[in-house]
């Protein structure tokens, strides 16, 4: 379980099986939870698509797509914000990587085809990263803050 | 369990255009449905292509990296790509990726066949 800031609520947790096709089910159940939220259509498009993102990660990389391995999903709301941590078992830490490689460099064989993880989550939520996982693996977090809509916001 | 993603792949013609219609989920399980389906297109001589998406509600990164691959071979045989159906969510994705620049995005087949059919008189 992940450590609560001070004022977040811990709102729910999730343990998957470290395979492809079970990230599809934590997309699905956070989504619901942002859509109850309040998160309008396009934040929780942004959302799942992220989170999928981060959970292939934990799975190929993190748990090295290892047998009989899980990575954890937990969710935190404070305020506006809804944070989604994801645990893997660390396999593998994430020793950092380079700037994506653009398209054009895919398409000259320069670079591999895949690697567009990362820089999908930045672009699509607030606030993206590893951050410090005491009990060891990778811990990736991403937040998105749910935007008042115009018409209330000058109400 | 394995939780192997849905998806269905098939191939049809229309005015020229090989239509190739993706239903489903575009993930790393798709390589070789795609593969095969644009192989098959190919090998029939298609010089214009439509990927057709329907009811995809899950594209992720290991699916597009896919597509770019698809995109190599269309510009290596010198074909022209267009891609219709996806929603207005993955349509930003396939921009951010960089997609965009190398195949035509369209809202839908009718506007699409339009498109490539004014393409090819050009």
């Amino acid at each position: 379980m992940i450590e609560r800031p001070h004022g977040a609520q811990h709102a729910f947790e999730l343990s998957i099986p470290s395979e492809f096709g079970y990230e599809k089910v934590a997309r699905e159940a956070v989504a619901a939870f942002a859509r109850k939220l309040g998160f309008d259509r396009e934040r929780v498009e942004d959302l799942k698509t992220a989170l999928g993102e981060a959970c292939i990660n934990a799975i190929e990389h993190g748990n090295q797509r290892g047998s009989g391995l899980r990575i954890d999903v937990c969710c935190l709301v404070e305020g506006d914000a809804l944070t989604v941590e994801v645990q893997d078992q660390g396999l593998q830490r994430f020793q950092g990587c380079g700037a994506p490689a653009s398209i054009d460099t895919k398409l000259l064989g320069a670079a591999p085809l895949r690697g567009m993880g990362l820089m999908l989550i930045r672009e699509l939520v607030d606030e993206s990263g590893f951050v410090d996982s005491p009990q060891g693996g990778n811990r990736f977090r991403l937040r998105i803050i749910r935007r008042v809509a115009a018409a209330h916001a000058s109400a | 369990m394995m939780l192997e993603d849905e998806l269905h792949v098939s191939v049809r013609q229309r005015d020229g255009v090989a239509v190739i219609d993706l239903v489903g989920d575009v993930t790393t399980f798709a390589e070789e449905r795609i593969t095969n389906a644009y192989n098959q297109v190919t090998t029939e001589g298609a010089k214009q292509i439509l990927l057709n998406f329907r009811q995809n509600d899950y594209i992720n990164s290991a699916g597009i990296a896919i597509l770019i691959g698809v995109v190599t071979e269309v510009n290596r045989h010198s074909q022209r790509l267009a891609i219709s159906g996806l929603s207005q969510h993955f349509q930003k994705i396939f921009r951010m990726v960089g997609l965009a620049q190398y195949a035509e995005i369209y809202q839908d087949e009718d506007e699409a066949v339009r498109g490539l059919a004014v393409a090819a008189t050009a």
